[in-house]
């Protein structure tokens, strides 16, 4: 009974609320034709960025964070969108065990509508099945293996060109332009780096050079390997005694440094070629002694940065130059890129990103950005460089 | 022949997919290249080897005294190759580097630097993770837990300090060719490992075997009650085995921070391969760490003729399990009080 005349209060109670609301509806309504509508207030989109921010690798994913965050700041004082943006960062360190429960972080964060990175290339095949299944998009300033862009993910995009253009124009380079008839090469064990010599040795064995390979696996202290330094002494006395004029090392900086010590220990003078993982000032700072580093050459997609704006906020942003900063000016316009497809899009949504980068054409600071419909970008040069007296500085196209 | 061997070879064979001509040629071209290299592989090897016996004296003092593994052992061996990074930073800097006698001098401010702080790192390690522990009369498991702890706390904070990008220690010498041995070129890096590793080695042999210190630390690894009993002092003697232990992990820090550079996670691998060494040479004992270091570093070198580098670490692992096997407790027993 008592239980009875409650649910009586509580439809009575309940009814009367209605009976309230429903002229306050209707004056809400009424008052919002006479006045002038209030600004709606932007909505907040953020933009992640993937990649080693911490670990061996952590002066890749500096170089390339800083410059998200540059490209937002800058979207954000502009006033000229119609939404706020704010930088989400994952840190894989590069590291593909790590990259998964990252990737499942951002799609956990609703406001996230699409993501620059992952960085490297293991990272990314690891973390891939996650945003391709949320839809979101990924631009990835740096992943280059191959398979990445065959994987069948809707949502990849790169604006660099992957190993099987670099791994190849590196062999043309080192056989035919320089000549060399024997070549040694060597790969780290990782995903990226076997994946680039595997390239050049097919290329190079095709150009008519004499092709002897060795894995070299990349140490623990780098943050990738297993292996440790001490072991280089003994695959340099190696690498020297095939008597190769030249030697091409697919992997990373932080590897290739030690190798380089054990190499001129060894006494190795031949030439030596590497990869845009390698294609950083850090080389030299880690190499012992620094002067082993000298006349090392490396090759990379990427262009180094000729626009005086990007470079001045760049370093006012992140304390260090642009110039030396590989991948920052891809990752520049990889934000970019995306940036632009969300302002094309009525309302902004992680798949109407992706839809719209498969149709877009930005003219970025390094490139035209064009995406081929397998999310590679249309289009692309490998450019040389070398230490020069602790220094990089580019030698031109290969 | 013994049949053992016979099926040995047959599925060896089998595995190969060769014919016994193609094995046997495989066998040939591999032992002509060994014959070629194998002066440079094997100094660089001893080299390699008594860097690793370096670092297992610290494991082996500590498991001989202490029955225990001090896993933040890679700790004393990073701060010791930083100590050595700092001071070379500060004296030599980016000039050339300097010769002759100013490079001993230097060298063994190197050595005295890194030594210190490892020792200086290994009795604060003693103090803070294990003597409380001691003092509870806590489990073994306990000691395990907290030596983990205190390495990954060390390592992260040397990162968060020292920053986390591999940097080169600058040169206090020119690393050229000094002699050569049956036309392989032994470099002056080399040679100052030797130097340094057998200088330490054998005073450290002499000590443990002829001093008072030596017997205090021998008679506690065998029976630390009795040792407690006859007045020895199984405080400070168990401070003094992190010390001596310390300061070699320090010194060969020094070393390896010479020839490959330091950064905030040198240390793991490094130990991995010395604790490997220790156990090898049996864990406890002094001169089979040494002995264990030289032997891994030696064959993990002369390995890369007949497997490819990336195969260095399974040729490592092999070796001890299979001296695991035949001998359990490594090639010169356990006992620190016995064998030294």
């Amino acid at each position: 009974m008592k239980l009875r005349l409650n649910k009586t209060v509580a439809v009575v109670a309940s009814s009367a609320l209605l009976l309230l609301a429903v002229p306050a509806v209707g004056m809400a309504s009424a008052s919002g034709a006479v006045h002038k509508p209030k600004p709606k207030p932007k909505p907040t989109y953020v933009i992640g960025y993937e990649g080693p921010l911490s670990g061996g690798n952590l002066q890749l994913g500096l170089n390339m964070v800083f410059s998200v965050e540059l490209a937002i700041n800058q979207a954000n004082a502009s006033g000229k969108y119609p939404f706020k943006l704010k930088l989400a960062r994952y840190d894989d360190q590069g590291d593909p065990t790590i990259s998964p429960t990252q990737a499942q972080s951002a799609v956990a964060n609703h406001q996230l509508m699409a993501l620059v990175g992952p960085a490297f290339s293991g990272a990314t095949a690891a973390a891939e099945p996650y945003y391709s299944a949320a839809h979101i998009a990924t631009v990835s300033p740096s992943a280059t293996r191959v398979s990445l862009a065959t994987s069948g993910w809707n949502n990849f995009f790169r604006v660099v060109a992957d190993d099987g253009v670099q791994g190849p124009a590196d062999a043309d380079y080192l056989v035919k332009t320089k000549s060399f008839k024997s070549v040694y090469v060597v790969n780290d064990g990782s995903a990226y780096g076997s994946g680039v010599a595997s390239a050049f040795a097919t290329e190079a064995t095709t150009d008519g050079a004499t092709v002897t390979t060795a894995t070299v696996p990349g140490t623990a202290q780098c943050s990738d390997g297993s292996a440790s330094a001490t072991e280089y002494t003994a695959a340099a006395t190696q690498a020297v005694a095939s008597k190769a004029g030249a030697m091409f090392y697919g992997g990373y900086y932080c590897d290739l440094g030690l190798f380089l010590g054990a190499l001129s220990s060894a006494g190795w003078t031949g030439t030596v070629l590497s990869d845009d993982g390698s294609d950083s000032p850090a080389l030299i700072q880690g190499t012992t002694p620094p002067s082993a580093a000298n006349d090392v050459l490396m090759s990379c997609a990427c262009a180094q940065s000729t626009n005086k704006t990007f470079n001045k906020e760049f370093q006012n942003l992140s304390n260090f130059s642009a110039a030396t900063a590989t991948y920052a000016p891809e990752a520049y316009d990889a934000t970019n890129v995306i940036i632009a497809a969300m302002a094309k899009l009525k309302t902004v949504t992680r798949a109407g990103i992706v839809a719209e980068l498969h149709k877009i054409t930005y003219k970025g600071i390094t490139k035209v950005i064009h995406f081929q419909s397998d999310g590679n970008i249309s289009g692309s040069a490998i450019y040389v460089n070398e230490v020069e007296s602790g220094s990089v500085v580019q030698l031109g196209l290969e | 022949m013994d049949p053992r061997l016979l099926l040995l070879g047959t599925i060896w064979l089998r595995l190969r997919g060769d014919s016994l001509g193609a094995f046997g040629h495989y066998l040939a071209a591999h032992f002509d290249t060994l014959r070629l290299e194998f002066w440079a592989l094997f100094v660089g090897g001893v080299a390699n080897g008594l860097l690793y016996g370096m670092i297992a004296v610290g494991y082996t003092l500590v498991y001989g005294v202490l029955r225990l593994i001090n896993f933040a052992h890679s700790e004393i061996f990073m701060s010791g190759g930083f100590a050595g990074y700092f001071v070379m930073r500060a004296l030599v800097g980016a000039g050339a580097p300097p010769a002759g006698i100013a490079s001993v001098g230097l060298i063994t401010l190197g050595i005295v630097a890194g030594g210190t702080v490892g020792a200086v790192m290994a009795t604060v390690l003693e103090r803070v993770a294990y003597r409380p522990l001691r003092r509870r009369n806590a489990p073994k498991l306990a000691y395990l837990i907290s030596a983990i702890g205190a390495s990954y706390f060390l390592f992260n904070l040397a990162g968060k300090e020292f920053g986390h990008l591999a940097v080169s220690t600058p040169q206090p010498y020119i690393n050229h060719p000094v002699f050569h041995i049956f036309g392989a070129p032994v470099q002056m890096y080399f040679v100052i490992i030797f130097i340094v590793g057998l200088v330490m080695f054998v005073a450290l042999d002499r000590v443990i075997s002829k001093t008072r210190l030596g017997r205090g630390i021998r008679a506690v690894a065998q029976d630390a009650e009795t040792a407690s009993l006859m007045g020895v002092n199984i405080d400070r003697t168990i401070a003094i085995t992190f010390i001596v232990g310390g300061t070699l992990g320090g010194a060969a820090g020094f070393l390896f921070g010479l020839g490959y550079g330091v950064v905030y996670t040198m240390g793991f691998v490094p130990a991995l391969k010395a604790f490997t060494a220790a156990v090898l040479g049996g864990i406890g004992n002094l001169r089979g760490a040494m002995i264990g270091g030289l032997i891994l570093g030696i064959f993990e070198s002369l390995s890369v003729v007949f497997v490819q580098a990336a195969y260095i670490d399974v040729v490592a692992f092999g070796i001890l399990v299979t001296v695991l096997l035949v001998r359990p407790t490594g090639i010169l027993g356990e006992r620190l009080g016995r064998a030294a």
